[in-house]
């Protein structure tokens, strides 16, 4: 197979990729597909090139990209669960079991997207063009339907190009390809924010976050340049054994982690870089919202766990940035749930609730920096950092599901919008109750189980730091180390988090809707819901949450062999 | 047959859950027959478990010795564990010993006896259903023997009881459920610390109960040697007692329950009085107690402060309150305060006292409330005062009444004087005069739960009528219905007849007590230099 660039095996090891590739280009063209002919010139052969012209019945229906993006996503995840092989593709991509549980992560959350963008873009087939006779109202519906038919398309391009540059991603071992690729699902997701351009709200999110982004990403870059300055070589291997070599910290080398933390920051929503969040996510569609709030998220804890643990993390010892990340993981934890306290907007809601997750999976990359952590301790943590990602795709993505849900037949931007939902539709209601409260951390869902490996994680490093021969308990608070601290910091916000969880679930139980009608029926949207429920449910406990458990072990192990 | 605790558990907590989604998935016509009779399944199953339970719990039927347990032995286990989620070493373990099987049984019979006292709850294919999700979760918690299990269903009955609250209950609901919900989650969350704490310093086992490698969470391999800190040891035992002392629920943080209670719907004030504040009681003996003696001997001056201002802030209050569901629940915040006291007498006549006092609160709270809540359902009103001699108008609920207030503030014959008389020697022993105070509590009980009696039942000053209560409107209130009347018939039954026979469950609670004491509680008593 001289015509690729990369030989069967390494084919063979990217096929998710390659997939979402060949389906970028096929998405691009399968709906200009249309009975074009070519007249071969000087004489009457007409040799149908099928780009153009009249478009076939099945290519013209707005409905197809849809399901074509949605058997792309599919057939990657499939292709990426089913996969056992790994090794080194090219010179700056490695696949790895970590690299994959993440693809894994991107491609369901896509899929979801998917699902849930079916019924929030409206697509109509059989669409008339306005004709003079029509009064201006009518040609206006008719223009903005057949504009919603036109946009199908370029939604599912953009989605399919955040899928690649996501999973390419986790597996840049070059800090330059990790950036590129960041950009490219970045400046993508800038995009799907302002997506729906008729509302103004929709419009100002998309503006400012992509002016808020670009800045980190600015940033960003320059903190990578400090470093090629460091060390004239942007991969991770020879970033991290250079960082070995020295004994002291170059300034430099400081300094270029620290203005890199400040991008990546900004992609986890950590404070004080995640003020452009809730906008952003109030303003996006409420898929794109879920997109941002767990696949981007995701992004983003790949590439600090990168520059953190693989570059710059000693062998032994504290960490330089320890007590930064530290204290941002406090900050941001209360920050994001105080916050969501006193917002009314359930979109809010949910984007300062991942502000507040995304504090307590930095706890938990702090909690390593102390250096206390034996490499046991350490795969513990980062088990359950990676846990939570994986499950949060789930229920955090389930709640915005159901939002999206709401947005068929118009709001979600109010609390008063849930009103009485358990009346109307008991199921969805339920559903939605369940993710708050896995949210929330209450067991046997499963939010409990990755914030409990969590404060696990945590306890494990810091427990056996204080003295053992002391008999008050002062005493033995005072000896242990402070990363103790940081699981009281997590249990005491989980416990102010309850309160706006559990506020959701009452205003669906206890208000009384404005209109008592169920609403329309998304199908596929509503499977989607409650296989969603039903996941949050058994991944929680049982065999499951075991073999998903060993699948995060596996990623791990890969993760730090490297 | 062979696994009967688990069938057990799962059971309620399967046809519950069944019952709760089916009606969505089915067809139109399917769900309305379903919905129908949902309440007959739900209380079909739950006297199908009763029955399973007393047939466990009495020697003549099960065949097994419950007064002559080791320490640390559980009988009705399953064969084997069976592993739940391996990387982290949780696995399904149950058992029960004298400590637990009480409990069970309390709980198995309280739920139908709920079911009934609100059989004609509105919604009630959502009720029912829901009281029997509540009875796994709580089985679940006295019946596991891994602590991740445990703490799985100790939070799990938030779940339903929440819904209780939130869709059956008064009209303060909304501020009562999410105050219920928020602070008991919250200090679970902080014992939750303390577990993972023990968790971490647990080793590999290999014994009776399978072999597993790495940290696990199986109660019955854990031991106090386990901790070296001794200061850790006490911060575990904080941290444990904070979440446990919270459930009780124990003065300073029991401000949750009188709310909760207030607004509950009568089944849900049933459950929480009589069998969630006993959670409390169990968990603080079965792990706090259990593996770690030497802080609870050494902290045994908390536990009496802690007992002590229960139990006197708590019956100092009743006498103030006007409306009597709160009395009730204030009056079940000073009979908690008793058990911390009893144990804190580290006899075993203290302990075995405060089981039975968890036992006999367990029938005779549930009681009160069904009491206070049929006022409630016929009256409109809970205010005392407001209506006077009602004896004329509902004999039934007057007879009730008293015999339940009568019980609850200790008159002999009655089960909870044997609790209160066996928690009061056994403290004289341990703390002498001291338990003038305790006793004298007592008498302010007997002040308002006669005060509260006398002006509800008599006092209208009127041969053939009471005075009823403005909230009727005029309208002639009705006795009872059939069903109320049965569920508290049973309970006040039960109640003469633990009072007249303790032996029933005092004997094996005492021989527990005794053997935990022994094999427990001596060292670190001796240890700690406290007088046995």
């Amino acid at each position: 197979m001289s015509y690729l660039p990369l030989d069967t095996a390494e084919a063979e090891l990217i096929i998710p990729e390659l997939i979402m590739l060949v389906g970028l280009i096929a998405i691009i063209l399968i709906p200009n597909f249309g009975d074009a002919t070519f007249r071969i010139p000087l004489s009457r052969i007409k040799v149908p090139i099928l780009i153009g012209g009249n478009r076939f019945k099945l290519t013209s229906n707005p409905k197809l990209p849809n399901q074509v993006s949605l058997l792309i996503f599919s057939a990657a995840f499939f292709f990426g669960l089913i996969q056992t092989s790994y090794g080194n593709v090219g010179d700056t991509l490695e696949v790895t079991a970590f690299s994959r549980i993440f693809t894994l992560i991107f491609t369901a959350a896509l899929i979801l997207a998917t699902i849930a963008t079916t019924h929030r873009i409206p697509a109509r087939t059989n669409l008339k063009v306005p004709t003079d006779n029509d009064s201006e109202t009518i040609t206006t519906k008719k223009i903005d339907a057949l504009i919603d038919n036109r946009r199908q398309v370029d939604f599912h391009i953009i989605l399919i190009m955040v899928g690649l540059g996501m999973s390419l991603m986790s597996m840049a071992t070059h800090l330059f390809m990790l950036f590129v690729c960041i950009e490219l699902a970045s400046l993508s997701s800038y995009i799907l924010v302002a997506f729906h351009k008729e509302t103004k709200v929709g419009g100002e999110a998309g503006m400012k976050y992509f002016i808020v982004g670009s800045v980190a990403s600015a940033v960003g870059i320059y903190g990578m340049s400090l470093l090629y300055l460091w060390s004239g070589d942007l991969s991770l291997d020879a970033l991290s054994s250079k960082w070995m070599e020295s004994e002291t910290i170059d300034p430099i080398a400081g300094i270029a982690v620290g203005l890199m933390l400040v991008a990546f920051g900004f992609k986890v929503g950590a404070a004080p870089f995640h003020l452009a969040a809730p906008d952003a996510y109030s303003g996006a569609s409420s898929p794109v919202a879920g997109l941002l709030a767990t696949a981007s998220k995701a992004m983003g804890f790949v590439a600090l766990m990168r520059i953190l643990i693989t570059v710059t993390m000693p062998d032994s010892g504290e960490a330089f940035w320890f007590s930064t990340i530290a204290i941002i993981s406090i900050v941001t934890m209360t920050w994001g749930n105080l916050a969501a306290l006193t917002s009314t907007n359930p979109k809010r809601i949910l984007a300062y609730s991942s502000v507040a997750h995304a504090g307590y999976m930095l706890a938990g990359l702090a909690a390593i920096g102390s250096g206390l952590a034996s490499e046991e301790a350490m795969k513990l943590v980062l088990t359950a950092i990676i846990f939570h990602l994986v499950v949060l795709v789930v229920f955090k993505f389930g709640a915005f599901l159901v939002l999206s849900l709401l947005e068929t037949e118009g709001r979600s931007h109010q609390l008063e919008d849930l009103h009485g939902l358990a009346r109307r539709e008991p199921l969805i209601a339920g559903s939605m109750f369940l993710f708050m409260l896995s949210l929330a951390g209450v067991p046997p869902l499963s939010g409990f189980l990755s914030k409990f490996l969590m404060i696990n994680g945590i306890v494990n490093i810091s427990a056996g730091t204080g003295a053992s021969d002391v008999s008050s308990v002062m005493d033995w608070l005072i000896s242990v180390e402070p990363v103790f601290w940081l699981a009281f910091a997590i249990v005491l916000n989980s416990a102010l988090s309850m309160f706006y969880y559990l506020r959701i679930g009452l205003v669906m139980f206890f208000e009384e809707p404005e209109n008592t009608k169920p609403m329309k029926d998304a199908f596929s949207l509503r499977i989607a819901i409650v296989l969603c429920a039903l996941l949050t449910v058994i991944i929680g406990i049982g065999p499951l949450s075991d073999s998903l458990l060993q699948m995060v072990n596996d990623a791990v192990d890969s993760f730090i062999s490297n | 047959m062979s696994d009967p605790l688990t069938i057990l558990t799962l059971t309620p907590l399967g046809v519950g859950l069944l019952l709760l989604v089916l009606p969505q998935l089915l067809p139109q016509n399917f769900a309305e027959t379903l919905r129908k009779v949902s309440r007959n399944i739900s209380f079909g199953v739950s006297m199908g478990l009763f029955v399973f339970a007393t047939y466990l719990a009495f020697e003549n039927f099960g065949g097994i010795d419950w007064l002559n347990i080791n320490m640390g032995e559980y009988q009705l286990m399953n064969d084997e564990p069976v592993t739940l989620i391996s990387s982290i070493g949780v696995s399904w373990i149950v058992g029960v010993d004298a400590l637990s099987l009480p409990m069970v049984w309390l709980t198995a019979l309280l739920i139908p006896l709920s079911m009934l006292v609100e059989w004609d709850a509105k919604k009630g294919h959502i009720f029912h259903p829901l009281i029997l999700v509540m009875e796994g979760a709580l089985l679940g918690v006295f019946v596991a023997l891994d602590l991740f299990v445990f703490y799985v269903f100790w939070e799990m009955t938030l779940i339903p009881m929440f819904f209780l609250i939130l869709v059956w209950g008064g009209d303060d609901r909304k501020y009562a459920s999410m105050k219920f919900f928020i602070y008991t989650f919250t200090a679970s969350v902080v014992m939750l610390i303390g577990i993972l704490i023990m968790y971490f310093h647990t080793g590999d086992i290999s014994g009776v109960s399978g072999s597993i490698t790495g940290h696990h969470f199986n109660l019955i391999e854990m031991n106090s040697d386990m901790i070296q800190s001794e200061g850790l040891r006490h911060l575990v035992w904080i941290l444990l007692l904070i979440g446990f002392a919270t459930k009780m629920p124990s003065v300073p943080v029991h401000t949750w329950l009188p709310d909760a209670h207030v607004q509950a719907p009568t089944a849900g004030s049933m459950l929480l009085a009589g069998v969630m504040l006993k959670m409390g009681a169990y968990g603080f003996l079965r792990v706090a107690v259990s593996l770690f003696p030497e802080s609870t001997v050494v902290f045994i001056p908390l536990l009496v402060i802690l007992g002590m201002s229960s139990l006197v802030y708590g019956a100092w209050v009743c006498m103030g309150q006007t409306n009597l569901k709160r009395m009730v629940a204030y009056s079940s915040v000073s009979h908690m305060g008793l058990i911390f006291l009893g144990i804190a007498t580290m006899q075993p006549l203290g302990i075995a006292g405060a089981l039975f006092m968890m036992f006999a609160h367990g029938i005779i709270s549930p009681l009160l409330f069904a009491v206070a809540g049929a006022f409630k359902h016929h009256y409109h009103t809970l205010e005392i005062g407001s209506m006077r001699g009602i004896a004329h108008h509902s004999p039934y609920l007057a007879a009730h009444m008293m015999l339940g207030w009568m019980a609850s503030l200790g008159l002999p014959l009655l089960a909870g004087f044997v609790a209160e008389v066996a928690i009061l020697i056994a403290f004289w022993m341990s703390f002498g005069w001291w338990v003038l105070l305790p006793a004298l509590t007592l008498i302010i009980t007997a002040v308002y739960y006669l005060n509260s009696m006398q002006r509800t039942i008599f006092e209208s000053n009127d041969r053939h009528h009471g005075i009823l209560p403005e909230s009727l409107h005029g309208e002639e209130p009705r006795d009872i219905t059939w069903h109320e009347n049965t569920s508290m018939f049973i309970l006040g039954i039960l109640t003469v007849l633990f009072g007249i026979f303790p032996f029933l469950f005092f004997d094996m609670m005492s021989d527990w007590s005794t053997e935990f004491i022994q094999e427990i509680l001596l060292e670190a008593i001796i240890n700690q230099g406290v007088k046995p």
